[in-house]
């Protein structure tokens, strides 16, 4: 009691001093704790767009490489069953296998691979590695579809046709809980069941569907093969979903690979893979490498510095110069404190050289003073975890959604060429684009910091204690006496 | 009983060495009242420091009680100036921030009394002194002399055996300097204290038994008015070593 009367009138006393070491205490603890939550709300912002973006349970995703466009040599072929438009005296013409007709009022619609073909069989050797719990095979794919006018290729008809394309993603329905599907929520209608393994069926991504006024019931063409839609699913944007989702077979047998034209059937084209634990991706990931050497082979590690934008640029400013604008702002606050100690315990000088003259030993001094300082950063660290839950408010009304850019591929079908007199073509192979996505940020404050935040201000206060301590240690009762003569 | 025999301090001021008490031989019987007197920078403070183990001799013994003091480690002389030995100031020394009673108890700390026993003697110590009434008050609330009376209150509170007064009057007016003599020649009477007072004023001075006059570290005794059977010798000082053999080799 009479430890806790003594500290309490002596804060009391130098209120200004102690009000300022708290302060400065609080400040540091208030910098730790907001960076701490703005690089937590970050690092989960990352977590949800890496997550997102491989899907829940996936740990290692292989695809296969890009197609690669093979320019047709001067005066060849085009690729057997390739569709070609070409521009003659008669006006333009599809002509496919040899045969061609007029384009006007044409569509053309063809599914191709977005990357070369897997075998099925891989999945199952995939499934059988070491360390890996569950294989599951897709083929990612695009519908590109365009319709020519009517009076397309006349003198002053329309000008060429845009394409217009949409994402199809073919699902082992045996298998939804891996993969393109695994992550996303039914908002209307059903998911695939086994059942639907060879059925013209179709989930919708929610956004498609809003874009393109489908719901479940409704009718849509795949490759100009009417699919009826089950399901709308809801998927995080960050992971750039598919359109449609169809069954892997009736995808294997509708599409085609992408310059060769070669069909599909048995062929996936990205492999899911979930491994045993954390700890074993990186072994997996080697061991899948070494059994399809000509396929990438990515984590979400891998991933994760593929993906750019304001999230990439926020992690690194809380990682670096939050980190150590705060480790700053504490080391100055704990020199200011225990230079403020010092300085009063040598204005005490004379009152512990009494209390030293009644009996009291240096420990028990020591303590009382120790005791000041701690109840100082106590408060300190109160004010500061007060500051910082303040910073992450601040930081959330503040800071504008961030944002995430993630490289995604098109896998255009369209393949522009151009024959010149003397049979030099030219072509383009598949472009690869970035699908940028908001990300909100959530600055978070966990219990951890919390009590990272008490255990520092406790330290800071321990520390501008210990030298006042120090210095009363090495006081002589005689020589302190003295002072007040 | 203190017995001082042959004691000397010196202390170091820079490259010079300052002798501030000389070869001092001396006996303080139980229960006497000792007045030292001298002019500032003469030992008189330096004397009381010394008798209440605040600082240790560079040569010679000093015994309370057969206990050598210079002998004792830090912890066991702090434990005897806790239970055994008061403090009076000149300046009072006054923790501030603590009330007249809470001063008072800071004594008791160290003893390690139980909390309702502290609050009864603390109680008991401020009615010896006349301030029963000011136990909650704060050093700035009271006058010099009131101020004082705490102090010795605290002095007297954990009833050691020797009380040691450094000019207890010297910031105070000379009503209330009769005031505080005559109270602590009360305490001293009614406790049978050990009592070594240093003072400027001769008549404070002239209360005491004996007398004794610090004169550049040295003290002479000039006034003894104890009874003869309480008035002993001071211990004679050690044989001075002979000196060394002279001669070449």
């Amino acid at each position: 009691m009479f430890f806790v009367t003594y500290l309490r009138r002596e804060l009391r006393r130098r209120m200004r001093q102690a009000v300022f070491v708290a302060l400065g205490l609080a400040l540091g603890i208030g910098l730790v704790v907001t960076v701490s939550s703005a690089s937590a709300g970050v690092k989960k912002a990352e977590a949800d767009v890496l997550s997102s973006l491989y899907g829940a349970g996936t740990d290692v995703t292989v695809t296969g490489a890009a197609p690669q466009f093979k320019p047709p040599s001067a005066g060849g072929q085009a690729p057997k069953g390739a569709t070609t438009i070409q521009g003659g005296p008669g006006g333009a013409q599809i002509c496919q296998n040899g045969k061609c007709e007029n384009a006007a009022g044409q569509t053309i619609d063809h599914l191709v691979a977005q990357y070369s073909p897997i075998k099925s069989a891989e999945v199952a050797s995939v499934a059988r590695l070491h360390d890996v719990t569950a294989a599951t095979g897709s083929l990612t794919l695009t519908d590109t579809s365009i319709t020519f006018p009517k009076n397309f290729g006349a003198v002053g008809g329309s000008a060429p046709p845009q394409p217009s394309t949409f994402s199809v993603d073919g699902v082992d329905t045996g298998h939804t809980a891996l993969g393109p599907l695994s992550s996303g929520t039914i908002t209307s209608g059903h998911s695939f069941s086994t059942a639907d393994a060879n059925a013209n069926v179709a989930v919708v991504d929610s956004g498609y569907a809003t874009s393109n006024n489908l719901k479940a019931g409704s009718t849509m063409a795949i490759d100009k093969v009417p699919f009826t839609v089950i399901g709308i699913v809801r998927q995080a944007q960050a992971s750039s979903p598919n359109d449609v989702y169809i069954p892997l077979a009736r995808a294997q047998a509708l599409a085609s690979e992408a310059g060769s034209g070669q069909s599909l059937t048995g062929d996936v084209n990205t492999i899911y893979v979930t491994a045993a634990s954390a700890a074993d991706i990186a072994a997996v990931q080697h061991e899948i490498a070494r059994l399809l050497p000509h396929d990438t082979v990515t984590t979400a590690s891998s991933l994760a510095s593929e993906v750019t934008g304001s999230v990439a640029n926020a992690a690194k400013l809380a990682n670096d110069l939050g980190k150590w604008l705060a480790v700053l702002v504490l080391i100055a606050a704990f020199v200011v404190a225990s230079l403020l100690v010092m300085s009063a315990v040598t204005r005490r000088v004379a009152e512990f050289g009494t209390l030293k003259a009644l009996g009291w030993r240096t420990r028990r001094i020591v303590v009382q003073v120790l005791g000041e300082s701690v109840a100082m950063g106590v408060i300190g660290a109160a004010a500061g975890v007060g500051l910082g839950f303040a910073g992450a408010a601040i930081i959330a009304r503040v800071v504008p959604t961030l944002s995430a850019i993630v490289p995604t591929s098109t896998g255009s079908f369209f393949q522009q060429q151009s024959v010149s007199a003397n049979g030099v073509s030219r072509s383009t192979s598949p472009a690869t684009a970035t699908h940028t996505v908001p990300v909100p940020l959530h600055p978070s404050i966990t219990l951890g910091v919390i009590v990272l935040a008490v255990i520092l201000a406790l330290a800071g206060g321990l520390l501008a204690g210990s030298l006042g301590s120090w210095r009363i240690a090495r006081l002589r009762p005689a020589d302190a006496l003295a002072r007040v003569a | 009983m203190y017995t001082l025999t042959g004691v000397t301090k010196l202390y170091q001021k820079g490259r010079r060495t300052v002798p501030a008490v000389r070869d001092l031989s001396l006996m303080i019987a139980d229960g006497e009242w000792l007045a030292v007197q001298g002019r500032t920078g003469h030992g008189k403070s330096t004397l009381l420091n010394l008798l209440g183990g605040l600082d240790r001799a560079t040569e010679g013994t000093i015994e309370l009680d057969g206990i050598d003091l210079g002998a004792l480690r830090e912890t066991r002389l702090t434990r005897l100036r806790a239970r055994s030995i008061g403090f009076v100031f000149q300046t009072f020394n006054l923790v501030p921030t603590l009330s007249a009673a809470e001063n008072v108890e800071a004594a008791l700390v160290p003893v390690g009394t139980g909390l309702s026993e502290r609050r009864r003697r603390v109680a008991a110590a401020l009615e010896s002194v006349g301030l029963g009434d000011r136990a909650r008050h704060l050093p700035s609330e009271l006058s010099g002399g009131q101020q004082q009376r705490v102090a010795i209150a605290r002095a007297l509170v954990k009833e050691p055996t020797v009380l040691l007064a450094d000019e207890p009057t010297g910031n105070l007016d000379e009503d209330t300097r009769d005031e505080i003599i005559a109270l602590l020649e009360r305490l001293w009477r009614e406790r049978g204290l050990t009592l070594v007072l240093v003072t400027h004023d001769t008549s404070t001075a002239r209360r005491a038994q004996r007398v004794g006059v610090m004169s550049k570290g040295r003290l002479t005794i000039s006034v003894d008015t104890r009874p003869a059977r309480e008035a002993q010798p001071a211990p004679a000082p050690a044989p001075a070593a002979p000196a060394p053999a002279s001669g070449s080799a």
